[in-house]
């Protein structure tokens, strides 16, 4: 059978169309070489790195352009990928994907990754679990201290879920004298599993007063310090609870009887 | 005779038969300890089968490799935020002038953050002193004016701002409270701080922030007790880490 025009013209057709293919295919592998070296240098760059790979075993996982509410999802990384989590913020973490394509993935979303081993990515999150038993307190606050008003912040970390250690700075403001204060102290939680619970303290400390100059004794003079107190913390939300608590003080000074201060005060503090 | 005799034989092979027969079923004492050696050896064997019974089953090949631990690397945590900035101070009734603050942030959640802030500026010239010629209200070291605060701060207005076709930075708008002293003519004031602020984060660890804070205490300097408002605008560029 003779050829037809119209077959010559579709073996034209044919023709070009194959060397449309083999330019793509030349360019596809030219791009996935690129592709490749990209990935490779991504995977180097965090094998160097030293950063953890976890797996979307969700059906994928948003990427936002800020950590934080309101900022635009604008990558999702598919099911079975890995990323690489560079740091974490809050409750964001920074993380990049197989491309090297970088974004914020919330921490929520990041419970559902799994490691290479298929256990999942277990990290603290600020919730009620993480009121019981965490490592780091920091807290502000304010009070009175003896009649003086009381500015103070204070650290504190966990020995046990009961039992913390703790370090408070204070300046006293007051009609008679200002000063400083620094003290350290174990300070027991009674039951931390509890919303609201009650706490003891003791410790000791020193206090640097500074007389103002229109009253009698005019030098300054640093004094040691002791205290028992009792209080409540209360969870309030998120990493924060507020902390409530009455000092007994006693101030040994270098006259003849011992001074007794007494100091409460209010602060809000947050957990990690 | 003959018969008599065959009958006796027979008689003496049938009982000789069953007494021979007998003899396995008695005990004889020559054959005890035979006898207990046979059970114990039975009673052994059966143990043995027993025993391979047991064994059997978890004869399993037990694999010699050490399971492979992962060994997760530590999470860099950037919460903290610190910095300096440059601005003006305007105490009220000493004037207007350039003060040099630092800050230092921990953002506990994307909301929620404290801060600390510790600045130094000097007040100028009441207008009293101004016009009065040669008074002079406050000794130089007096007139340094140091404070300091601590405040918890509220992500407002998070963003993004844009610049040009091609940039976008995450900003966000916030909102600051809390309480400090300043050391002014010397004394130490309690002071109360409100503000707002707003900054802009050029990478993820830079931030360049614009803030203004209204710093209220009690002051006596001119006579009566009175609540001044010191305005603070500061300029400042932080870290995280």
């Amino acid at each position: 059978m003779e050829p037809s025009i119209t077959t010559t013209r579709s073996r034209r057709l044919r023709n070009s169309f194959s060397a449309l293919a083999l330019f793509a295919c030349f360019f596809s592998v030219t791009a996935l070489a690129k592709q490749t070296e990209e990935e490779k240098a991504a995977k180097a760059a965090a094998a160097q790195e030293k950063l953890l790979q976890v797996f979307v075993s969700e059906p994928y996982l948003e990427l936002a352009t800020g950590p934080g509410r309101g900022y635009a999802v604008f990558h999702v990384v598919p099911r079975e990928q890995s990323i690489d989590v560079l740091y974490r913020r809050t409750d964001w973490f920074k993380v990049r994907d197989e491309q090297g394509v970088e974004g914020w993935a919330r921490a929520r979303d990041m419970r559902r990754t799994k490691l290479a081993d298929g256990s999942p990515f277990v990290f603290n999150l600020g919730d009620r679990a993480g009121f019981t038993s965490h490592d780091w307190e920091l807290g502000i606050g304010g009070g009175d201290y003896g009649g003086a008003n009381l500015i103070s912040a204070y650290g504190a970390w966990s020995l046990t879920d009961n039992m913390k250690v703790e370090i408070t700075l204070s300046q006293f403001l007051g009609n008679s004298s200002n000063g400083y204060k620094a003290e350290a102290g174990i300070l027991h939680v009674i039951v931390p599993e509890w919303r609201v619970s009650p706490i003891l303290e003791l410790g000791t400390g020193v206090v640097n007063t500074q007389p103002r100059a229109t009253i009698v004794l005019p030098e300054d003079r640093t004094d040691q310090t002791a205290y028992a107190g009792v209080g409540i913390r209360a969870y309030l939300t998120r990493r924060f609870f507020l902390r409530a608590d009455y000092r007994w003080h006693t101030l040994f000074t270098s006259r003849d009887d011992n001074q007794e201060l007494e100091e409460w005060k209010v602060a809000i503090a947050c957990f990690f | 005779m003959e018969s008599r005799n065959r009958l006796l034989l027979l008689a003496s092979a049938v009982a000789a038969t069953l007494l021979l027969s007998g003899c396995a079923s008695l005990r004889w004492p020559w054959g005890k300890d035979k006898q207990i050696e046979e059970q114990q050896t039975e009673a052994e064997a059966a143990e043995e089968e027993a025993e391979e019974q047991d064994v059997s089953p978890p004869r399993v090949i037990e694999p010699n490799v050490a399971r492979r631990k992962i060994k997760t690397p530590k999470i860099d945590n950037e919460n903290w935020e610190v910095g300096v900035g440059l601005g003006f101070m305007t105490i009220e009734d000493f004037g207007t002038n350039v003060t040099y603050a630092g800050q230092l942030t921990y953002h506990v959640t994307e909301d929620f953050f404290f801060r600390a802030d510790l600045g130094q500026s000097t007040a100028g010239k009441t207008s009293f002193e101004t016009l009065g010629g040669n008074i002079e209200l406050l000794t130089g070291d007096e007139r340094r004016f140091t404070y300091y605060s601590l405040s918890l701060g509220y992500n407002f207005l998070p963003g993004e701002v844009y610049l040009g076709r091609n940039l976008a930075m995450n900003s966000g708008f916030y909102l600051l409270g809390g309480i400090g002293s300043v050391d002014f003519a010397g004394d130490n004031r309690l002071t109360v701080n409100l503000g707002a602020g707003y900054r802009v984060l050029p990478t993820d660890w830079l931030a360049i922030h614009i803030g203004v804070q209204d710093r209220v205490f009690d002051s006596d300097l001119l006579g009566e007790t009175k609540v001044t408002n010191n305005i603070e605008t500061l300029l400042s560029a932080t870290v995280f880490f």
